[in-house]
């Protein structure tokens, strides 16, 4: 019989408090992991946005932030001047489109003369930067994001859902957003993940082909080779790709002429995705670009709109840290109060280990040996917990601390039009929750075992101060009565 | 050789100052096996305490081989009780959730013995004390008392220590069991040079022993001794 074999004996000596201190243990372990968990994926997320939109600068016309029309377009000249400035290494054209389903937009249009609410030209609450008014087409696609879902309460309390029904169309639809593109990028700048098909081949050529997201692929039964019409011209599903967000999916991806032929401005751009050849210019090269298309002209902005999303995800960084040092102090401190409660009860046999020469570091061993023993026991069921929880508490964490902050787009919403939006609609878009559906907190076995190690840790340190308090019996509690 | 000085051990109860080991001096050569007996109260479990370094006294000392306790830091006195001194306790003192033989190993575990020889000994020891051999794996709080009390002798004896206190060894015994323990005390005092002190109510035991005292208020007192011949056969 070793130390070790008695503090195991020890551990399950009285079944029932066993298993009442693992339970508690465990909720307080299994909460210290999931925040731990979350913790990660959160600090991996916002370093991923960091790095997708680091080298990044966006180039709207000036005077548009949050106003219709305010500015000239930018232009190809100015494209090629902003090509120009040192170290950027690249410059891509965007040209916004709205697209407005067909018949919604009819009946829309129709209400709206009735009731002179909101409607086309309310330009109120526009998020997007930019300040060129999107022209707004007619297509045959229904959009994928389900107004409904998306918190506008003029909308809602129209009775609409806005997709459902094929006998009565919603009253007001969300826009899907169309955007001509000089590469095949995402208006951020990141390459477009084509999950189906082929990209459009030569972006700086008309062409009747079109990327779409999968949602909205899904939700109009489009698949590779398939059709739809924008302004009754027709156009052919070439590939399918994932933004990896549902506002980001509700979108069409076509050639920047083909856009600009559509929007009936040749020449013009709505926006420029500059990329900057490292991270360490792009300070520079943002001062450098302003100076260049002159700040009349143009606004220069880096990664703007995920500036807050990564702020809110920085701030479930640090809330989800806390919580998880809480959650561990406060496993430690279960350990702790338990483990003074079982030296107070075993004084009389501290005192007989003492009484036939046990040295101190021994008693001291046994005791630290038998918190482990809890704490391994708390650590693996609170395992359990953890990798079921994680996800929700990740989840919850991010929406109730970014559900009113974020004013801006996710994705660089093509701003300006005032088209149909209300306001009202910031919420859905704002940044961070956007990115919740992002952000898995998997379990991680390497998270999860560094997270372990500092419950052991704290319980080394829980179990410390009682294994200490032995050293005090005296031998002769041996003959004390019990 | 043990020598007792002037031993004084007071407790405060209350308002009162009791003195159960008052002014208590003796001398005991090795191998001696000597019996204290005394009314309840008198004193013998705490001046017992005293001699096995569980408690300090009030003033005195107690000299084990010309090393005094009373010099010795709280380290030294761990060693002495672990490799010195048994201890057989009135209440016994096992622990309750390890077997009999696991108890015999513990002071032998803590001494450093390897673990085979550790059981190979408490087995040996176990059945010196006849403790049947199907008990030797059973936990403590299922043995008897008289078997609780065998398997407190045996871990007494298990580091070979030089003096043994054993405090009513055989109280829970019967006649047989309790005769056979006296007989394996005195022969370990007789063969292996062990000094043993004996706390007993049991006049024939005390009778067996080679000194005989008396603990009366605080102070003791020396029997006339008797030849041990004549003790065995009385
Ligand atoms: N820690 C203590 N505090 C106060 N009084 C104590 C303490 N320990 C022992 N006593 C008292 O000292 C006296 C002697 O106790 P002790 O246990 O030595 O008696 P004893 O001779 O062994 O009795 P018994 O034969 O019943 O075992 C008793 O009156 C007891 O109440
Ligand atoms: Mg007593």
């Amino acid at each position: 019989m070793s130390v070790l074999a008695r503090s195991v004996g020890n551990a399950f000596r009285n079944k029932v408090r066993t298993a009442a201190v693992v339970a508690v243990l465990a909720v307080a372990i299994g909460l210290a992991l999931a925040m731990l968990v979350a913790n990660q994926a959160v600090g991996a997320k916002v370093q991923e946005l960091n790095a997708s939109v680091g080298t990044v600068l966006t180039v709207n016309p000036a005077g548009g932030q949050g106003f219709e029309g305010g500015g000239e377009p930018l232009t190809a000249a100015q494209a090629a001047t902003a090509a120009a400035v040192p170290n950027v290494s690249a410059v891509v054209g965007t040209s916004s489109l709205r697209l407005r389903n067909a018949a919604a937009a009819a009946a829309q249009a129709a209400q709206t003369a009735q009731t002179g609410q909101g409607g086309p030209g309310n330009q109120t609450g526009q998020a997007g930067p930019g300040g060129q008014a999107a022209a707004t087409l007619t297509t045959s696609l229904t959009a994928a994001v389900d107004a409904g879902t998306l918190g506008n309460r003029n909308q809602q309390a129209n009775g609409t859902t806005g997709s459902t029904g094929t006998t009565r169309q919603p009253v007001r639809s969300l826009p899907i957003t169309a955007t001509g593109i000089g590469a095949e990028v995402d208006t951020t700048g990141k390459g477009l993940n084509i999950t189906q098909g082929t990209g459009l081949g030569d972006y700086s050529a008309a062409s009747t082909g079109a990327l779409l997201g999968t949602t909205l692929a899904e939700k109009n039964n489009l698949s590779i080779g398939s059709t739809f019409t924008i302004n009754d011209q027709t156009y052919t599903v070439t590939g399918l790709f994932d933004a990896g967000t549902a506002f980001g999916n509700n979108a069409v991806y076509i050639t920047l002429p083909t856009a600009q032929t559509l929007a009936g401005t040749p020449g013009e751009l709505s926006s420029m995705i500059v990329t900057v050849n490292s991270m360490d210019n792009v300070a520079a090269a943002k001062t450098a670009l302003q100076a260049a298309l002159g700040s009349d002209k143009a606004d220069v902005t880096q990664g703007q709109n995920l500036q807050t999303a990564v702020s809110s995800l920085d701030s479930v960084k640090n809330i989800s840290f806390i919580a998880f040092i809480a959650a561990l102090g406060t496993a430690g401190l279960i350990i702790l109060l338990i483990m003074v409660m079982l030296v107070r009860e075993r004084r009389r046999e501290i005192g007989v280990l003492k009484a036939i020469g046990a040295p101190n570091r021994t008693i001291g061993l046994q005791f630290v040996l038998e918190a482990l023993v809890l704490a391994a026991l708390g650590s693996a069921f609170g395992a359990a917990i953890a990798s079921f929880a994680s996800n929700g508490i990740a989840s919850a964490l991010i929406s109730s601390n970014t559900s009113t902050g974020a004013a801006t787009t996710g994705r660089g919403f093509p701003g300006g039009a005032g088209g149909a939006f209300q306001g009202g609609q910031r919420g859905p878009f704002g940044g961070a929750s956007q990115l919740l559906n992002s952000v898995t907190a998997s379990a991680s076995p390497g998270v999860i075992a560094g997270g372990i190690a500092a419950v052991f840790g704290v319980a080394i340190i829980g179990a410390l101060v009682p294994a200490l308090l032995t050293a005090r019996i005296r031998p002769i509690e041996v003959l004390r009565g019990e | 050789m043990i020598e007792v000085k002037n031993l004084v051990r007071t407790f405060n109860s209350g308002d009162r100052t009791i003195k159960p080991v008052n002014d208590v001096s003796f001398v005991l050569e090795q191998g001696t096996l000597a019996s204290i007996v005394g009314k309840s109260g008198s004193g013998k479990s705490t001046l017992l305490s005293l001699l096995g370094a569980l408690d300090k006294p009030t003033s005195g000392d107690v000299v084990v081989d010309g090393v005094s306790l009373a010099s010795l830091p709280d380290s030294k006195l761990t060693e002495y009780r672990r490799r010195d001194i048994g201890f057989v306790f009135q209440q016994f003192n096992l622990i309750p959730n390890l077997s009999a033989v696991d108890n015999v190993m513990l002071p032998m575990e803590f001494a450093g013995v390897r673990k085979a020889s550790r059981l190979e000994r408490a087995k040996e020891l176990l059945e010196q004390v006849q403790l049947d051999p199907s008990k030797h794996d059973r936990r403590i709080n299922r043995l008897s008392g008289g078997e609780q009390q065998r398997v407190a002798i045996a871990r007494a004896l298990a580091n070979e220590p030089k003096l043994i206190l054993a405090d009513e060894p055989t109280g829970n015994l019967d006649e047989q069991t309790g005769d056979h323990i006296i007989e394996l005390l005195s022969s370990l005092s007789r063969d292996h040079n062990t000094t043993i002190l004996v706390v007993t109510h049991d006049r024939v035991l005390a009778n067996k022993t080679d000194r005989r005292f008396r603990l009366q208020q605080g102070k003791l007192t020396e029997e006339p001794a008797r030849e041990r011949a004549v003790a065995a056969t009385a």
